[in-house]
């Protein structure tokens, strides 16, 4: 279960970069941190159903609202920032990354006990 | 099991939004150089509006530049022409140039050795009638003269060199054909009135025959002027 997830998450990430790569419609640059962020929020998300995954918790209720709700906070707190003058996004950033490392490590520490 | 489907569909779901979201970042990135920081745009837009006002000062400038230029051409159009009808006027004056025009042919022959066989050296044509020739028709107004289709300039000579006539250098031989553009009537009396040249020719025993042209063509001089020791001021 686990692999054909991570088969399908390689997949789906191609699939996804190739229709990025070919609408017609280009982002202004002024929103890219916005989709930077948002990315991130997805990773953070896909790492997080995968690490739920092995550990057969995983539920895709949880799953999908998790994911649309963080990538909405991050920019949502990018909006907030801009109007304040922080660099409000780096929150976002920072919170992401750390559990980013976290679900790696689980997910690996997972796969080394299954060996 | 439809636990299982729901589990790969929402995880391809959110792998494709994430792949969806890098590309479009990638590509953001890729079109917008990434290299303008934030910070910088207020400074940026300052600078374009320098260099805009600066581009429309330098088009003003090319405006009136080329105006100016123009002007400069048509000048110079003008003094070009200006400089080529002196030259050419310089040419004509100099006897560079053949020219045409009314005027008298005047033919001096030495008499037939026949008539005087004992003496014939006497009453050969010598240098000095020719120049009286020329003399008296430059007197009256002629424009251009050729003796023997050598044109006469302010440097020719004619003398004696030997037991010919030299005219600018050049050896001619009787019977002399002196052509002059002018006046004809004007030409023709200068050599023809009572007790002038003709007669005095003739008295020598000189053949001396005056034609009026409507139209005669004088040769120009052909030679290289060069001017070894005269500077001009």
């Amino acid at each position: 279960m686990m692999w054909a997830g991570i088969v399908l998450v390689i997949l789906g990430t191609l699939v996804g970069i190739f229709l990025g790569l070919n609408i017609p419609v280009s982002l202004p640059e002024y929103y890219a941190v916005y989709t930077s962020v948002a990315a991130l929020a997805a990773v953070d998300s896909v790492l997080g159903g995968i690490r739920a995954a092995v550990d057969d918790s995983f539920d895709h209720v949880i799953f999908i609202s998790g994911f649309f709700t963080n990538a909405m906070l991050a920019a949502g707190l990018v909006f907030i920032g801009d109007r304040l003058g922080i660099d409000l996004y780096l929150a976002a950033v920072v919170a992401f990354g750390v559990r980013i490392f976290q679900n790696v490590s689980l997910i690996r520490r997972h796969l080394l006990n299954r060996k | 099991m439809p636990q299982k489907y729901y589990v790969y569909i929402s995880l391809s779901l959110v792998a494709i939004t994430l792949g969806f979201l890098m590309a479009v970042q990638f590509r953001v990135s890729g079109d917008y150089n990434i290299g303008i920081p934030r910070e910088n745009t207020q400074e940026l837009s300052q600078e374009l509006k320098q260099l805009k006002s600066n581009n429309k000062n330098l088009q003003a400038e090319l405006s009136d530049l080329k105006i100016k230029l123009k002007q400069v051409n048509a000048g110079q159009a003008q003094a070009v022409q200006a400089l080529k009808s002196e030259l050419k006027k310089g040419r004509m004056a100099a006897g560079m140039v053949t020219v045409t025009g009314p005027g008298v042919e005047v033919i001096l022959d030495n008499p037939k050795s026949s008539e005087h066989s004992q003496s014939n050296t006497l009453f050969i044509i010598r240098d000095q009638d020719l120049l009286k020739v020329i003399n008296e028709l430059r007197g009256a107004g002629a424009e251009a003269l050729s003796i023997n289709g050598e044109r006469i300039i302010a440097t020719s000579e004619v003398r004696y060199a030997g037991s010919f006539i030299n005219v600018n250098t050049k050896r001619i031989v009787p019977p002399y054909q002196v052509l002059a553009v002018g006046d004809p009537q004007a030409l023709e009396h200068a050599l023809a009135i009572p007790g002038g040249l003709r007669d005095y020719l003739g008295n020598l025993g000189i053949k001396v025959k005056i034609k009026k042209h409507e139209e005669l063509t004088v040769p120009a001089y052909f030679k290289e002027n060069n001017f070894k020791y005269a500077k001009s001021m």
